[in-house]
């Protein structure tokens, strides 16, 4: 149905510079179910995963002056957007209420949680599940949750430097997996 | 530490994912600028995640993009409506001037309408009077029977001219119809005449406004007891004795 099915990234963010509104209905169409993984992956909830989406959009719409071409890719803009927002709604006081309401015994012991197999993990995550268990957990708690080093660093009683060390082993190591 | 080191120790992929803290992330733009292997990697590394996250898509609830489009459109409207004002105060500035333009033209128009409503009064009062007094004299010659006419001829002096007197027997008032008289220089006026046992009766004067304005069809005189006939003469104006007639008589009739 679209005249012109495929913009050039730099063709794309012109248009949504200039507030086009079908350059936008196309990043949408064309990003909206990566960044719905993404933020499925933080936040577990479907229907705040779609209010935290929709938020997002709302964002990139909003925020799109102040995207800088030189520091990366729109889809990584777009994703450390998505991510952000997914890590303010799961630490947002609502939702830790909700969660606990639903089911409390997960989130109880919560880095215990993240080391223990999950099945349903998609994406970044399952890629995740490839790394050694003690990067693992660090790389969740860091990404996934938001956590800074120094929070890390004292929930698992591990010293700074060591949660730095790791972490960067660990992120090193997947790009070497997700890449095909 | 070399830049293969630096690029697989992880930098890369912290910068990427948003996990870099400042001061690494001002290091690693640093190492982009200067370094296009390091530039590479990151790209390469994007493209990657891109990729990964494309596969691993999870389509959203159908109307989350319906909600995002009514949320744009309507911040949209709310930008318009920031803007609003500076073109009210514009808006304000012309209707301001334009309210002082309309309001002057106004007060002229009203102004212009009152002159123009005291002349139509002026003009209704005049005519009004000028009506009552044509009804007063039309009732005069038709409605009363006691009523005698004298038609004044022309004389020598003047054969056009041309009078009528009409004299209640009654009331014994005398009216003048000026069919026709020429019109007196400045100087003189007419005197209208009763004549009783060939005597001449001053019974007034004409005033000269009469020919001037014409606005009254008859003109009242001194009344006169009893009369035979009816003269007017051209007298000069402010003569001593105004008893006896010294002009020349312009119409003679009688009753």
């Amino acid at each position: 149905m679209n005249i012109k099915t495929t913009y050039s990234e730099q063709e794309l963010v012109a248009l949504l510079q200039e507030r086009n509104e079908k350059a936008f209905g196309y990043l949408y169409d064309n990003y909206s179910g990566a960044v719905f993984g993404i933020i499925n992956s933080i936040v577990t909830d479907k229907d705040i995963a779609n209010d935290v989406l929709q938020n997002v959009f709302v964002n990139i719409w909003k925020k799109i002056e102040s995207y800088d071409a030189s520091k990366g890719r729109l889809f990584t803009w777009m994703l450390n957007i998505a991510r952000n927002a997914s890590i303010d709604e799961i630490r947002s006081k609502g939702f830790r209420q909700s969660q606990q309401n639903q089911s409390l015994n997960d989130n109880v012991d919560f880095p215990g949680a993240s080391i223990g197999p999950v099945t349903e993990d998609v994406g970044l995550k399952k890629v995740l599940a490839n790394l050694k268990s003690e990067w693992r957990v660090l790389v969740d708690m860091s990404y996934f949750q938001g956590f800074t080093h120094e929070e890390i660093s004292k929930i698992l009683n591990i010293p700074l430097g060591t949660v730095k060390t790791r972490i960067r082993s660990a992120l090193s190591q997947l790009r070497t997996m997700i890449q095909p | 530490m070399n830049i293969e080191e630096y690029i697989s120790s992880g930098i890369v992929e912290s910068y990427v994912l948003g996990l870099a803290s400042q001061e690494e992330r001002s290091e690693f733009e640093n190492m982009c600028n200067q370094y296009p292997i390091v530039l590479e990697a990151r790209n390469a590394f994007e493209i990657a995640l891109e990729n990964q996250a494309m596969q691993n898509a999870i389509t959203p609830s159908a109307d989350v993009k319906s909600k995002i489009f009514n949320t744009i459109s309507s911040s949209a409207k709310v930008v318009s409506i920031v803007e609003a004002p500076v073109k009210k105060i514009n808006w304000f500035k012309y209707a301001a001037a334009a309210s002082v333009i309309l309001l002057a033209g106004s007060l002229y128009f009203n102004f212009s309408l009152t002159e123009k409503n005291k002349k139509l009064s002026g003009d209704y009062t005049n005519s009004l009077t000028e009506l009552n007094t044509i009804k007063k004299d039309i009732q005069v010659l038709t409605n009363k029977s006691e009523i005698k006419m004298a038609s004044l001829k022309g004389t020598d002096v003047s054969p056009q001219s041309y009078t009528t007197v009409y004299w209640d027997s009654t009331s014994h008032d005398v009216y003048l119809l000026i069919n026709n008289l020429p019109k007196p220089p400045s100087e003189k006026q007419y005197q209208l005449w009763a004549f009783l046992d060939g005597k001449p009766i001053d019974i007034g004067f004409i005033s000269n406004d009469y020919f001037i304005k014409q606005n009254s069809l008859l003109v009242k005189a001194k009344s006169v007891q009893k009369v035979q006939a009816f003269a007017i003469s051209l007298e000069k104006i402010g003569r001593e004795d105004v008893s006896v007639p010294a002009g020349e008589v312009y119409v003679y009739g009688g009753l």
